[in-house]
């Protein structure tokens, strides 16, 4: 009798032996979990971050290349991936090309454009968007709120028809269901989201990073359809000058660090500021103490 | 030892029959040869002949890691599940061949608020909402009226086609959009202008159902095939190391 109660007892601890055991080591997690303290930004400020680089890239965009290409005789169309279509894409394409890359990469990152009066119908808002899109409308503050069913943070801003080439395509397009669209009209808004309602730099990197990268991924698609196109005398001269200047586009490096330049500034004194605010609170608590 | 109970020799000797099952059966199934028998149906239009570990590819770690991690998780050591033997096949897996820039619906798309209804209708963010594979199929839907869900408000202006949309979407005809439009946009091919010119219905529903392809044999963008795929993944897995 004794001996099998040993035995028992001595199986028993085997088996908890083994589990505690198994439980050490394995397969390293895909998403280290990063500490409390790590996550300085909220997310809404990073958002805020991307979604003034995202108005900067799309001005550029609109003005230096879609706005000056058109005067040298360049074309941008909404098919402009067919292949009996020799074109550019137009701005809203643009920043669906930047979406989609972004969608490529590892971050959690969420970008899209709506309007309350878009060319294609699918892009219409609805629901909680369309309602909030109606204070934006009217306040141009962005708006920030939690997805439920989706469990994401997300936030909206205002995208304002910011350059001449926005109105009068607008306006003048076939399928366009308004047609007095002004400069400084609020056209649409960009929809962000994001699964944490904090940020590490690590992660705030990551999606500045995402975005730069998604708009020289679109960047590079244009160009590369330019090189597709059958007639040599559409296709420009592809260097260091720009539309305005002549037959010329800028290349990828050209233009994104023409956007880098842009956004840099302010980007840098945000991501720095978050690490002041952390500063200044472990200097008050050290006064606590 | 054998001496001590006749039950034992039994034991024994079940164990080692046990055993040599597990040999045989842990040899032979890994074979090329038994994937049919492992497969959990014919594979779809496009993939005949793929190799299981095309989709099916091994998870990080080894069995014994793998293990370790999920009893972790059990116990609440980890937060996320590992994968065990086989590597989840979702969106990424299947963008990593079908990836292409002038998709019309990328299943990313559909993740916006907006289509919140849409997608409790029908999931598009997901790749295997129709084309789940093992179905010997293109698409595994009943039919092919899933347009209405987004675009049951559309409006044409400048309607090129003979009987307008306006008319089409009065009558719920939203079996006719596939006779026009290519749910992917990859297809080069010139649009009908008269509904009686359009792909026929029937035509639609073979190719939906893995027969021949109705609106042109031209694509724009291939899919990589499986020793470019296989090419590509031990190139990134070197530069990784």
């Amino acid at each position: 009798m004794n001996y099998l109660k040993t035995k028992r007892v001595f199986f028993l601890l085997v088996a908890i032996i083994s589990i505690a055991l198994q439980s050490c080591g394995g397969v390293p997690e895909e998403t280290p979990s990063t500490a409390a303290s790590d996550k300085v930004f909220a997310v809404a400020e990073i958002l805020t971050l991307i979604a003034e680089e995202n108005d900067i890239t799309r001005t550029l965009y609109t003005k230096g290349i879609v706005g000056a290409g058109k005067k040298q005789g360049l074309k941008f169309d909404e098919d402009w991936q067919d292949d009996d279509v020799e074109a550019g894409p137009l701005p809203a394409l643009f920043l669906r090309g930047i979406s989609s890359d972004i969608r490529k990469s590892d971050i959690p990152l969420g970008l899209y454009l709506g309007s309350d009066f878009p060319i294609n119908a699918s892009n219409k808002f609805q629901g909680k968007q369309a309602a909030l899109f109606k204070k934006i409308k009217a306040t141009q503050e962005p708006q920030h709120f939690f997805e439920e069913d989706q469990k994401l943070y997300t936030s909206m801003f205002a995208d304002l028809a910011v350059a001449a080439p926005c109105v009068n395509c607008h306006n003048d397009h076939e399928n366009t269901t308004k047609t007095d669209w002004k400069l400084g009209d609020v056209m649409g808004a960009t929809t962000w989201q994001y699964p944490s309602d904090s940020l590490s730099y690590k992660e705030a990197i990551g999606v500045i990073n995402a975005y730069r990268n998604g708009t020289k991924a679109i960047y590079n698609a244009y160009l590369k359809e330019i090189s597709e196109f059958k007639i040599d005398s559409t296709k420009p001269t592809i260097g260091n000058k720009w539309p305005s200047k002549g037959f010329y586009l800028p290349t990828a490096e050209t233009f994104v660090d023409s956007v880098r330049k842009l956004t840099s500034y302010k980007s840098l004194e945000k991501l720095l500021l978050a690490d002041n605010v952390t500063e200044d609170k472990e200097t008050e608590g050290l006064a606590a103490n | 030892m054998l001496n001590k109970n006749p039950l034992r020799k039994r034991q024994y000797i079940g164990s080692l029959i046990g055993i040599a099952i597990g040999v045989v059966i842990y040899s032979i199934l890994p074979l090329k040869q038994s994937e049919n028998f492992l497969s959990l149906g014919p594979l779809n239009t496009g993939h005949e002949g793929l190799s299981c570990n095309s989709c099916h590819t091994d998870a990080k770690g080894n069995l014994l890691q793998q293990l370790q991690s999920n009893i972790a998780y059990t116990f609440g050591a980890r937060k996320t599940k590992a994968d065990f033997g086989t590597e989840n096949v979702d969106n990424k897996k299947c963008l990593q061949c079908h990836d292409r820039p002038n998709d019309r619906h990328p299943t990313h798309r559909f993740l916006e608020p907006r289509f919140k209804d849409a997608i409790a209708t029908i999931n598009v963010t997901e790749c295997e909402t129709c084309h789940q594979e093992h179905n010997d199929t293109r698409i595994v839907l009943n039919d092919a009226t899933f347009c209405v869900n987004c675009h049951y408000d559309l409006e044409v202006k400048n309607d090129p086609i003979d009987i307008p949309h306006k008319d089409l979407i009065a009558n719920k005809q939203w079996s006719t959009c596939l006779q026009c439009h290519d749910f992917h946009g990859n297809h080069i091919y010139k649009v009908a202008q008269k509904i009686k010119d359009t792909i026929s219905l029937e035509k639609i529903q073979a190719y939906l159902k893995g027969g021949e392809d109705p609106f042109s044999n031209k694509k724009k963008y291939q899919p990589l095939s499986e020793e470019e795929f296989l090419n590509m993944k031990k190139k990134y897995n070197t530069i990784k190391k």
